[in-house]
């Protein structure tokens, strides 16, 4: 870029072989320091969160994923408490996986707001790489990635998720009005959230500032707790 | 009668060490973790979620009580309902008898130290000892026995037809030769500065002039002096002596920095690789109790014995004071040998494996020329000692004189 004369080179330090002092040489004092140091993290709190793997346990103890954790699917409700979700693919179409297979249906015609709904809605979890392309797909915002990051079974059927209970988990992580999920740019979703009460949760989401990655340690509990599992 | 009477304090030592096993295994994993800034085993405990009485249709409750402590036994458990495979073309004889040539040596060791003052029946006597047997030749017995151990590493690297294996017992036999010299060597001098081979009188020597040896007249010369405090440890009298033991008992048992024979890294699990079942277990508590065995001997070459601070006080005044004094006495061996069990898990947790020339460098040309010259300068030292007066006190011991 310009004419001066780059830098000398320094000679790298390995040129001659290690310069050790005497004391290193020695290894003793360095081994008494390697000791103090590791005796230090002896006495240190734990960097392991204790897990407990249990409904039934110390609910302090369990881990709080950080905001924007993929971990389980679930499906949201609209406010007349019917399965949020038009059937328009688009989300088994995003998916890299194709672990969702959805049937359409006609809405019942006591369904104002829109005319299909899903009468099959099923996720392959085994097959599902938790990328979170389904959720940024909805048109409506009606699937989104839990924070539940226990996902074991005991059996490979128990892990192909059906409507009923992906809306049930909903319920039960009480995320089935609002939008948690994680944004990089923090643009909420595409859709406009439909009621009073998810508004407030949007605006509960984004004023927790999702932009910040927070070690675990360090994320302060979210106010609302329930959708822990 | 006596056979057998003779054969009960070598049960209760044996069993003793056995049981204290599966509570180290425990006190490894729990310390590795919490160097490594993990929590460890907190799961098997006695009641809790995953209580083992669970099994057996008990309400364990939700909160978990003593988590973990009941691993070890998990441990255990699983070993012995693992199958005992023997890999094809294996030399059958010699892979059943590595275990258990690995296994016998460091307990034997047990058998002449001293884990406590003598225990005294009345005022005046009769004296228990609190010792299987003091041999008159106390550490060489312990030296040999320690030697024999590597057959068993050996064995079990050759019978297991497997390269890993032999290459496992290879380093295992080069090791122990080289770390074994500088041993013997660090134990002369010692043995040149206590002027006697007997684990019981270091002991002795170390814990002071006492009662008993005030009452066989005898005067204990550069060991003199009635210590209240731990002035007269060994390890002030022969400081280079510890430090090339302790470096020297590493290699021996085996233990990181040294363990070359295993080294998981290069060698998948050296000379146990094609162990399974009991058979490793064998191998497993060997490597522990070879370390019980190190703590053992350094505890009563170097760190006084049973000896603590106020134990001179106590040994010499009323029947009731001797006795809280030998049972202090043995709970302060434990908590010797535990303190050096304790520090070389510490150790196997701070320092990276040497590597294999490295190994071999340091034992030939530094132990060994240390060792050396400790030795040499131990013997200009006691030139002036009143080693006369030491050897009628070891007569006085050996003879059973008080």
């Amino acid at each position: 870029m310009t004419d001066q004369p780059s830098p000398p080179i320094p000679p790298s330090p390995g040129a001659q072989g290690p310069q050790q002092t005497l004391a290193e040489r020695l290894y003793l004092p360095e081994i008494a320091k390697g000791l103090g140091n590791t005796f230090r993290h002896i006495l240190r709190k734990p960097f392991t969160v204790d897990y407990d793997g249990t409904e039934r346990g110390d609910p302090n103890k369990y881990h709080v994923p950080r905001p924007g954790y993929r971990g389980e699917h679930y499906l949201k409700k609209d406010e007349e408490g019917h399965v949020k979700c038009v059937a328009c693919f688009m989300c088994a179409a995003a998916c890299p996986a194709e672990c969702i297979h959805i049937e359409a249906a006609q809405t019942p015609a006591e369904w104002k707001n829109r005319e299909r709904y899903p009468i099959r809605f099923e996720i392959d979890l085994l097959r599902c790489i938790y990328c979170g392309y389904c959720e940024e797909a909805c048109p409506v915002d009606a699937i989104a990635l839990s924070p539940a990051y226990n996902v074991v079974s005991g059996a490979r059927e128990e892990k192909v998720y059906d409507r009923d209970r992906l809306l049930a988990d909903g319920e039960r992580y009480g995320l089935s009005l609002s939008r948690h999920h994680y944004r990089p740019d923090g643009v909420p979703g595409a859709v406009a959230p439909l009621s009073a009460d998810s508004a407030t949760a949007t605006a509960q989401a984004e004023s927790a500032n999702p932009k910040e990655v927070q070690r675990p340690e360090e994320t302060k509990a979210p106010e609302t707790q329930d959708w822990q599992i | 009668m006596e056979c057998v009477l003779k054969f009960i304090p070598l049960l209760i030592v044996f069993f003793g060490v056995l049981s204290v096993v599966p509570l180290l295994v425990y006190l490894e994993r729990k310390i590795s973790a919490r160097i490594q800034d993990r929590i460890g085993p907190n799961r098997v405990g006695l009641l809790g979620p995953d209580s083992p009485f669970e099994a057996f249709g008990l309400k364990t409750g939700a909160k978990r009580v003593l988590g973990g402590w009941l691993q070890p036994v998990a441990d255990v458990v699983k070993l012995i309902a693992k199958e005992a495979i023997v890999p094809a073309h294996a030399d059958r004889y010699l892979y059943f008898l590595a275990p258990m040539f690995a296994l016998l040596p460091p307990l034997l060791a047990f058998i002449v130290v001293p884990a406590g003052p003598d225990f005294p029946l009345s005022y005046h006597g009769p004296w228990v000892k609190l010792q299987v047997a003091d041999l008159h030749v106390g550490i060489l017995f312990v030296l040999a026995a320690a030697s024999l151990s590597v057959y068993g590493l050996a064995f079990g690297g050759w019978a297991s037809n497997n390269k890993f294996s032999l290459l496992g017992g290879v380093r295992a036999m080069a090791q122990m030769v080289s770390y074994e010299l500088g041993l013997g060597l660090v134990i002369l001098a010692a043995v040149m500065s206590y002027d006697s081979v007997s684990l019981r009188d270091m002991a002795y020597l170390q814990a002071g002039a006492a009662r008993q040896l005030d009452d066989m007249g005898v005067a204990t010369g550069f060991w003199e002096g009635g210590s209240n405090w731990i002035g007269n440890w060994g390890v002030w009298h022969q400081p280079l002596s510890f430090l090339l033991f302790l470096i020297c008992a590493f290699a021996e048992n085996n233990r990181l920095p040294f363990d070359l024979p295993e080294c998981d890294a290069e060698l998948v699990g050296g000379y146990h690789t094609e162990y399974s079942s009991l058979c490793f277990g064998m191998f497993f508590q060997a490597e522990y109790i070879a370390m019980l065995a190190m703590g053992a001997l350094i505890a009563t070459l170097f760190l006084g014995g049973w000896h603590f601070p106020g134990y001179a006080a106590l040994i010499a005044g009323a029947l009731w004071e001797q006795i809280l004094a030998v049972v202090l006495g043995l709970a302060c061996f434990g908590a010797k040998v535990l303190a050096y069990v304790l520090f070389s898990m510490w150790v196997r947790w701070t320092l990276p494996r040497f590597r294999w020339d490295q190994l071999m460098r340091l034992g030939w040309k530094a132990i060994v020329p240390l060792a050396l010259a400790n030795l040499v300068l131990t013997a200009a030292l006691n030139l002036q000692g009143p080693s006369q007066q030491k050897a009628g006190h070891r007569t006085a011991i050996e003879t059973g004189e008080r």
